[in-house]
């Protein structure tokens, strides 16, 4: 009997990879209107024209980066840290029910809301204060991730450790990590991608003076110019996907 | 010792999750009663009772809870599915690198781009035009800025399944059900019953807590309806800020109105669902 | 929950504290009248931020790669981009206001008479000081399109910086007469259904008061003060023209665009015949990058089409405000005027009274190259009319909301 699976995970593969090309295409393109199914322009105009006007675009990636892994990494380790302390305690519902309201609020509802905080402490307008910001947002995310991770099998586990006379530190390293591993790297990944998206709260944090590549190129997305626009989804798009590629490649070798 | 370590990560666990949302939320109801705000002239509830005469919020609640709740409803479904069908398959070296593709793409990047794909001048309707279906651009199908939110949910469910399906094949493998499943059906049990008495009861009571998470997110959802929502009724989050940003300095409070209103709802849901109860006691 | 109690409380508590604390005066008064010479002294090295709309490239490539490093070589300033318009400098403003902070994020803000009128409202710009800049001279100040901004007088509070008319575009191959008024309008929307639509913005907006003032009967049917009995017997006869109308609109007019930029992006993949847009519609640019159909043309109502300036304000709160100072009379130089008037790059009418002009400069206006696509202003000029006062601006959005959105 012949399977169907081989055949609709190729059209899902070919779904999935649809997007990526067509946007890539799309900002290849010029003078493309209904009805034509090819554009009469295809070439390098766009790119040149974006590359030539926006000055500093390196710059912005850089800070990009340094702003999106700080927040990865402090709110994915604090995340799982302190959710251990959250889910063990006794009144773990409590406090668990009051992790999620800050992940209610819509993140730009919540910076027009923080803003006047964040003013008033001086975390206006630079990368510190965007740091701050987007962790805030991160960090439940992070917490509640791991909630279920906190197990009675993960429990016992550790009370085996430290019955056969390991420490806190052994338990961590020998353990926990090692069974977290999976989870931390999806955590780490997707709060990577909050802090890497964020557009609403980074421009009110950072009042557009924090000029991460999110800020730089989004301002395309919604202009007229939609071939613009898919030029600014290929560079919000690829760099994730290049790290999603090297995370596959060296982390998660031995995983999934 | 053991208490005061957990203690500390307690008192960081309100630090950096409690206080900013409550100092948030208090400077939003200060704002909506006029207390705070430039453009404001002293404590007043004309604000809540414009917005609560409009009545727009209601729509709008009932409107964002409607399509997150079919988003959710599908992509949990469809994911569920994807992961007991091909889990095997899924875990080839290709295909568990195409899986996380998905999640490179915000939510901006998924409207965007399902706009370019199904307007009425968009890349389907050219190919209809092409094919001969259809003579105008007009004539092709409403599917986005339309009526039954079509091109919201569709971004909605590209944009979350696929991370359900990654949380499934994970939780799978952590929660070993491929072991309990043959432990299962060397005792006799058929495929049928392997999945609803094990794989699912067990993907869904280990997640639940992330799917009504990705409810709520998507109920505060804003780039998405912002590209592919209608003028009225709007998503909250499209709402909130339309207030917030309006000419009308005077009415800015509004804004803060809807987004208090909205907050309570949902803690209030929140609380319904997750405060404990007595007799879930023994469920973890 | 006493944990709970213990830490938040305080912190409650000194964020109390902290939204008491004093209110000094930022004392700049003295550069309000003192000489150029000094102002320029004092701007020298210092570091400017300036926010304003970066979505466009022409005209991030003006400031990126023409302001930016000549403001750097002449007067050794630092002049840093942030982007954002209207409401986030309005949002950003309220946010210092209300904060008290003396010392703020942004010195200068590109604004238009929509923002002007938010932020006079709420005092965030520091002025005047025009008067001050001595490229000011070159500007006509007395055109009423340059020295009143909705009904309002400048007074010196902020720089005129261009002066655009809005316009109808449309499509010379798919339209062959566009309409000119509403009762061709009402034969353009039997003819070709579903290619005309407002936009629930500024725009959209702008496009309402032309109606109401061809409602009103003449091009100066609007000017004034608002006019409560006026706007209401006007907006009622718009709202009937437009709802029985509603179903020749895009979507049978069951929804209508957020933006002028969706409006465009439909425009430009066929949708729609008839758009509308500033900058006498914004064709020339949009031709060029191939985004719109090169048969792409442009014309003025009957009655008139709103004709204004955008400014360059600095706020109350800016640190370096002899820096802006500096910043904005070199945006007014004749150099970066006619850089500015490049038909190829950012393409916008100059603000400077040509004729006044020494007569090397003279020339090198009055020979910039002409829009190929796009019409003119001096082509619209006839019939342009005046913004009306910013109440009539506020009254139309909340009731083509009620009235028509949500109908």
């Amino acid at each position: 009997m012949l399977s169907w699976k081989p055949f609709a995970l190729s059209v899902a593969v070919l779904l999935i990879l649809f997007p990526f090309v067509y946007l890539v295409l799309l900002s290849l393109s010029s003078e493309w209107r209904f009805p034509d199914l090819l554009p009469s322009y295809f070439g390098l105009k766009n790119w040149a024209t974006i590359l030539g006007s926006e000055a500093g675009l390196l710059e912005s990636f850089v800070s990009s980066l340094l702003i999106s892994l700080s927040v990865a990494i402090v709110s994915t380790t604090s995340g799982f840290l302190i959710s251990r302390a959250v889910f063990y305690h006794p009144k773990k519902n409590t406090l668990t029910l009051l992790a999620y309201f800050p992940y209610i609020l819509a993140p730009v509802v919540f910076a027009a809301c923080l803003s006047f905080f964040f003013l008033k402490m001086g975390l206006f307008g630079n990368i510190t204060g965007v740091i701050v910001a987007q962790f805030i947002i991160a960090f439940p995310y992070a917490l509640l991730f791991f909630s279920s991770f906190w197990n009675k099998k993960i429990k016992s586990y550790e009370d085996l450790v430290a019955t056969l006379g390991g420490n806190r530190w052994q338990t961590f390293i020998k353990v926990l990590f090692p069974l977290a591993k999976g989870l931390i790297l999806i955590c780490f990944f997707q709060t990577f991608l909050i802090s890497w998206f964020e557009y609403g709260l980074t421009s009110i944090i950072g009042i557009g003076k924090v000029q991460t590549l999110t800020i730089k190129v989004f301002l395309f997305i919604k202009e007229a110019n939609y071939y613009y626009g898919a030029l600014s989804c290929c560079l919000l798009i690829f760099p994730p996907v290049v790290l999603l590629y090297l995370n596959k490649r060296y982390v998660f070798k031995k995983l999934v | 010792m053991k208490n005061k370590r957990l203690n500390f990560g307690i008192i960081l666990f309100i630090a950096i999750g409690v206080v900013p949302f409550v100092a948030a939320f208090i400077y939003a109801l200060l704002y909506s009663f006029g207390v705070i705000g430039v453009a404001n002239k002293g404590f007043t509830t004309e604000f809540w009772t414009s917005v609560l005469a409009s009545g727009e919020f209601f729509t709008s609640f009932l409107y964002s809870f409607l399509i997150a709740l079919v988003a959710v409803a599908v992509s949990v479904g469809g994911a569920l599915w994807v992961t007991l069908k091909f889990r095997k398959r899924l875990e080839q070296k290709f295909l568990s690198f195409i899986i996380y593709l998905p999640l490179a793409v915000p939510g901006i990047v998924t409207g965007f781009f399902t706009f370019q794909l199904f307007s009425k001048g968009g890349f389907f309707a050219r190919l209809s035009y092409q094919l001969g279906w259809i003579t105008e651009a007009s004539q092709f199908p409403d599917l986005v800025n339309d009526a039954l939110a079509f091109g919201i949910l569709l971004s909605f469910i590209t944009m979350i399944m696929p991370f359900f399906v990654l949380l499934f094949l994970n939780v799978y493998k952590n929660e070993r059900i491929e072991e309990l499943s043959i432990l299962a059906q060397s005792l006799g049990a058929n495929a049928k019953q392997v999945t609803q008495r094990i794989s699912l009861p067990i993907l869904i009571k280990k997640t639940r807590v992330l799917i009504v998470l990705y409810f709520i997110f998507l109920l505060g959802a804003y780039e998405v309806p912002l590209i592919l929502g209608r003028e009225s009724p709007q998503m909250l989050s499209v709402l909130i800020i339309r207030e917030i940003k309006q000419y009308d300095l005077d009415k800015i409070s509004e804004g803060y109105v809807v987004a208090v209103m909205y907050t309570l709802i949902v803690s209030a849901a929140a609380i319904v669902l997750f405060f404990p109860r007595k007799g879930r006691m023994y469920e973890h | 929950m006493s944990i709970l109690q213990k830490t938040l409380f305080p912190i409650l508590f000194i964020l109390v504290i902290l939204s008491c604390s004093e209110k000094a005066i930022n004392d700049d008064q003295a550069l309000k009248t003192a000489p150029w010479q000094e102002i320029t002294k004092k701007a020298n090295g210092t570091t400017v931020n300036f926010m304003m709309w970066q979505g466009s490239p022409t005209i991030n490539d003006y400031i990126n790669n023409y302001v930016v490093p000549s403001v750097k070589e002449k007067y050794h300033i630092n002049l840093k981009i942030s982007g954002g318009q209207g409401p986030e400098i309005v949002q950003l403003v309220m946010g210092e206001k209300q904060a008290d902070i003396l010392s703020g994020q942004v010195d200068m803000v590109w604004i238009n008479g929509e923002t002007f009128f938010q932020l006079r409202k709420v005092d965030g710009l520091w002025g005047p000081f025009v008067k001050q800049l001595p490229n000011a001279k070159l500007v006509n100040m007395n055109d009423p399109f340059i020295n009143t901004d909705f009904q309002q007088a400048v007074k010196g509070m902020e720089a005129p910086w261009s002066i655009n008319q809005f316009a109808i575009v449309y499509d010379s191959v798919k339209v062959e007469n566009p309409p000119k008024n509403l009762p061709q309008l009402t034969e353009y929307l039997e003819r070709y259904p579903g290619t005309f639509t407002i936009s629930n913005d500024f725009t959209g907006m702008t496009l309402l008061k032309s109606f109401m003032a061809e409602i009103g009967g003449s091009p100066n049917s609007l000017d004034g003060p608002f006019d409560e009995e006026k706007y209401n017997s006007l907006s009622k006869k718009l709202w009937d023209y437009i709802n029985s109308h509603k179903k020749y609109f895009w979507k049978e007019g069951r929804t209508f665009p957020k933006e002028q930029s969706k409006m465009g992006q439909l425009y430009a993949n066929g949708e729609l015949l008839l758009v509308y847009g500033f900058s006498e519609g914004g064709i020339e640019e949009k031709v060029l990058n191939g985004l719109y159909p090169k048969s792409t043309r442009g014309y003025a109502w009957e009655n008139g089409t709103i004709k204004n300036s955008n400014y360059l304000g600095i706020l109350y709160n800016a640190p370096q405000k002899a820096g802006a100072m500096q910043v904005i009379d070199f945006l007014l130089s004749p150099e970066a005027q006619l850089k500015k008037a490049d038909v190829n790059g950012m393409n916008s009418n100059t603000v400077l009274d040509i004729e006044s002009l020494p007569s090397d400069w003279k020339e090198k206006f009055k020979t910039v190259a002409k829009r190929q696509y796009g019409p003119e202003m001096k082509q619209l000029e006839k019939n342009a009319i005046a913004e009306p006062a910013p109440e009539y601006m506020i009254r139309l959005y909340e009731d083509f909301r009620t009235q028509v959105i949500e109908k």
